[in-house]
């Protein structure tokens, strides 16, 4: 399985999909893949916007856990 | 007045109270400004009165210390002044100037008496510590430490420090869940006291208990409000503010007052002053991150919807071109191929003509030609024929003479040769004739034979052998008397 894009990959690649398409460097024939990509990261980075995996009870965990860390 | 036992004067306990308490009323007539530490404020609910404890410390060490008094009265009106002006109420450990009188009673002794305290000495010992903690800090290199950081794209999960039941924190969870554009936030309270002497070790503590889970959150978010705009002078406690500053993680404040911000506020990534702004603040990260995409989505569909359109465009009218072109072509040929057929056939039938009247010129040329060479031969073997005539009589001629010629030379030379030859044939016999014995014999020499065999040397003969000489005429018979045998070698 492919390693998970963190959204702030997303959001690069993104925004350099949409500088390639405004300084003409995308020819048609990559125009599906590059559409295809976007549409992904599009996906990713909406999906990380109203969705969030933390989990209270891991966090009560460590806090049990973890030794105390001074500055 | 005093008892007199044996000589004694002695006083009763109250005599002497009274006494210190009379020349001390004497001697301390009016009011005065005294500066000291308010150490603990000891304030009595019950009551309402105050019984401050005074120090004044240097090096550390108390050097003077005396109990005062802060009667109800006073103390609601100076109170009422502190926070207006400090927003800070009065508590311990500030240092106050007040306006006192010495007060001593014989039972409670010895006391200040504050009848006011000057508010602006105690902001201003206030602003010094603010601007102390702020020296330190940047003296340390930590003061924009936590500024920093860079703000995760998604400052999503959020360590809150706050107080449950707290207005602020129901104001921040209010617009931040409450967004409409369904933007998910996940938000963690880690409660502390907020305001007040015990708000900076409460909020170091959390501090402390955040650092140990910081992998789960972006950011940490310090939220107060709704406990009114006091207490707030802990944010400028340098403990405090050095933790904010060296946070691992951005904080941010909406701590929610309208004074000066305070140190922690200023060290902190970003200070949003009210929880709701800190809500609108973290949504707008979001914005920033949501737009972009939405934007890229819009230029994306856009730029790939005129892309198409605009290669359709470019094909069609290829089309277009192409068949223009195509047709174009081929009229251009036909006509083309029409043209060099017309010539062709004018060309060819030119042609004919041309090699019809060269074939006649030709052969008219051959046929004179001919009879001309056919002349030409005749006349040269005619003439070949008389120079071989001619020649062969002359060779025979020149041939006949030369055979002549050489008949005479041969008669000549052949018989030249005969004489020759008969002279040298004359001589030999000359010569032969002059060796005959006879002609020998004939000047006087003779021959002597022994056994037949002529005689050449004396040593051939001995004495008393017989030998025969021949002479021309006759011969003679001798015995040999003496031979005379050469020296050396036979004589010849």
């Amino acid at each position: 399985m492919k390693p998970k894009l963190s959204y702030t990959d997303a959001f690069e690649e993104l925004q350099s999909i949409v500088s390639d398409i405004e300084q003409g460097e995308i020819s048609v024939d990559e125009l599906s893949e590059k559409v295809k990509r976007a549409a992904e990261l599009i996906r990713i980075c909406k999906n990380k916007l109203s969705a969030t995996e933390e989990d209270v009870n891991t966090i009560l965990k460590e806090l049990d856990t973890a030794p105390d860390e001074e500055e | 007045m005093p008892e007199k036992i044996d000589g004694k004067s002695i006083f009763s306990l109250y005599e002497v109270s009274r006494s210190i308490q009379k020349t001390l009323g004497e001697r301390y007539s009016s009011s005065f400004w005294v500066k000291a530490e308010m150490n603990k404020l000891n304030y009595y609910k019950h009551s309402g009165h105050c019984y401050p404890e005074l120090v004044e410390k240097k090096d550390g060490s108390v050097i003077a210390q005396i109990r005062a008094n802060l009667w109800r009265a006073d103390y609601i009106r100076i109170n009422d002044r502190f926070l207006q002006l400090l927003k800070e109420p009065l508590k311990d450990g500030i240092k106050i100037l007040f306006e006192a009188r010495i007060s001593f009673d014989p039972v409670h002794g010895l006391a200040l008496w504050i009848m006011d305290i000057d508010p602006a000495f105690t902001l201003g010992d206030l602003e010094a510590e603010k601007l102390e903690t702020i020296r330190r800090l940047r003296e340390e290199g930590v003061y924009s430490r936590n500024k920093m950081h860079t703000m995760p794209l998604l400052p999503q999960r959020i360590a809150v420090i706050s107080v449950e039941t707290s207005k602020g924190w129901a104001d921040f969870g209010k617009v931040l869940h409450g967004n409409d554009w369904n933007y998910t936030f996940f938000c963690y309270l880690f409660p502390s006291l907020l305001q007040g002497d015990q708000a900076a070790s409460a909020i170091i503590r959390q501090l402390n208990r955040i650092r140990k889970v910081k992998d789960h959150f972006d950011v940490v978010a310090i939220i107060r409000g709704g406990g009114g705009d006091v207490g707030l002078s802990c944010y400028n406690n340098y403990v405090l503010a050095r933790a904010i500053a060296l946070f691992p993680l951005p904080v941010i404040t909406g701590i929610g007052h309208a004074t000066n911000e305070t140190v922690s506020e200023m060290v902190a990534f970003s200070n949003a002053i009210t929880p709701t702004k800190l809500a609108e603040y973290l949504i707008q990260q979001f914005h920033n991150f949501s737009v972009p995409v939405q934007e890229a989505e819009r230029r994306i569909t856009e730029w790939a919807q005129r892309k198409i359109v605009s290669e359709k465009d470019k094909v069609q009218s290829l089309i277009r071109s192409f068949r223009y072109l195509a047709e174009n072509t081929v009229r251009l040929h036909y006509s083309e191929i029409r043209n060099l057929s017309g010539s062709l056939k004018q060309e060819v039938k030119f042609r004919m003509k041309y090699e019809k009247d060269n074939l006649q010129v030709s052969r008219q040329v051959i046929g004179k030609s001919a009879g001309n060479l056919c002349r030409q031969a005749g006349s040269a073997i005619t003439n070949c024929a008389a120079h071989i005539r001619k020649d062969s009589q002359k060779q025979l001629v020149h041939h006949n003479l030369i055979v002549r010629q050489l008949q005479q030379k041969l008669s000549v030379h052949s018989r030249l040769a005969v004489k020759e030859k008969l002279l040298l044939l004359k001589n030999v016999e000359k010569n032969i004739d002059n060796m005959n014995p006879v002609n020998v014999l004939k000047r006087g020499y003779s021959i002597t034979l022994r056994n037949g065999k002529a005689v050449r040397s004396g040593d051939e003969v001995n004495p008393g052998d017989i030998i025969h000489t021949t002479v021309l005429s006759g011969s003679i018979t001798s015995i040999v008397q003496q031979s005379i045998k050469p020296d050396h070698e036979t004589e010849t």
